[in-house]
C-alpha cells in the first residue's frame, strides 16, 4: 500500500533526477516518514543536481498529497 | 595567509529574500536595452540572441548586451548582477535544462525583479519542479518563469529558431508589452 502511494507520487521526480544520471530511492521510517535517497548513477552530472534545501523543498511538495511527509533527503557523498 | 572568505549560498537565498513583487514593466520596448544573461549551457548564447533579435525587430528594442556567468549552478554573482542592473532595462535569462541550472536561472530572474529589472528565466519543461521549488525556497513562489519544450542543449540552429518563435508570446506577455 505505502509502496504503491509513494511510488506514484514520487514517480515524476525519478523521472526529473534521471534526466541528470540520478535515481531516487526512499524508505519509510516510523509510521509516515519518509527519507528520500539520491543516488549518483555512473554517467550522473556532477553539477547538475539541485542544492539540498531545493530538493527538500522538492520532495516535500511531491509528498504533499500522501499521507507521508519528508523526513529527510541523502545526498550523493560529494553533494 | 588566506583572507576568510564568503561561502556562496546555492539557493541564492539571504535575509532580503522576502520581496514577491515585480519589478515595474515597460511601457514599450523600443529603444531599451536588452540583457542576455548567458548561464554557459549548450545554446543558450544562441537561444538569447535569438529571442533579442525578435524583440528588435519587432518591438524596436535597443542594444542587446550578453553577459556570462561563471558557473551555472548557482545565481549570478552579486558584482555581474549589478553590473547587469545597471546597464540593462530587461533581461533574458538562460537556460535552465538541469536541475541545479535551472534553479539557478529562475533564482537569477527573481534577483533581478527584486532589483527593478523586468526579467525573462528560460528553462526546459523536464526542469519546470526545480524552477518551481527554487521560486518557493526564495520566497517567491508565484514567480512566473517560461519553459521551452525539452531538450535544448542539443539543437541546430533552426531548432533553436523554433524554440525561440514558441516562447516569444510567453517573452513578450511576462515583459508586460504587446508586439
Amino acid at each position: 500500500m505505502a509502496d504503491a502511494v509513494l511510488d506514484g507520487a514520487l514517480e515524476k521526480f525519478r523521472e526529473l533526477m534521471a534526466t541528470d544520471g540520478y535515481e531516487l530511492t526512499y524508505s519509510v521510517a516510523g509510521e509516515d516518514r519518509v527519507v528520500v535517497e539520491i543516488v549518483a548513477g555512473a554517467d550522473a552530472c556532477a553539477d547538475c543536481l539541485v542544492p539540498l534545501p531545493i530538493m527538500e523543498s522538492i520532495m516535500s511538495d511531491a509528498l504533499a498529497p500522501t499521507p507521508y511527509t519528508l523526513d529527510h533527503v541523502v545526498m550523493p557523498a560529494e553533494h | 595567509m588566506a583572507g576568510r572568505e564568503k561561502l556562496l549560498d546555492p539557493t541564492g537565498f539571504d535575509d532580503r529574500a522576502t520581496d514577491s513583487t515585480l519589478a515595474p514593466r515597460p511601457a514599450s520596448l523600443r529603444g531599451l536595452t536588452i540583457g542576455m544573461l548567458d548561464n554557459t549551457k549548450p545554446n543558450a548564447v544562441l537561444l538569447l540572441q535569438e529571442i533579442a533579435g525578435e524583440l528588435q525587430r519587432r518591438c524596436g528594442a535597443g542594444e542587446a548586451i550578453l553577459y556570462t556567468k561563471d558557473y551555472f549552478g548557482t545565481p549570478v554573482k552579486e558584482d555581474l548582477l549589478k553590473q547587469v542592473v545597471d546597464e540593462c532595462d530587461v533581461v533574458i535569462t538562460a537556460v535552465g535544462d538541469c536541475g541545479s541550472c535551472s534553479a539557478a536561472t529562475v533564482a537569477d530572474g527573481i534577483l533581478l525583479e527584486r532589483l527593478g529589472v523586468p526579467a525573462v528565466s528560460i528553462v526546459s519543461d523536464s526542469f519546470l519542479v526545480s524552477g518551481a521549488a527554487m521560486a518557493k525556497v526564495q520566497g517567491f513562489p508565484g514567480f512566473e518563469f517560461l519553459a521551452a519544450r525539452h531538450p535544448v542543449a542539443s539543437l541546430d540552429e533552426d531548432e533553436i529558431r523554433d524554440r525561440m518563435q514558441a516562447l516569444m508570446p510567453e517573452v513578450l506577455r511576462v515583459l508586460g508589452v504587446e508586439s
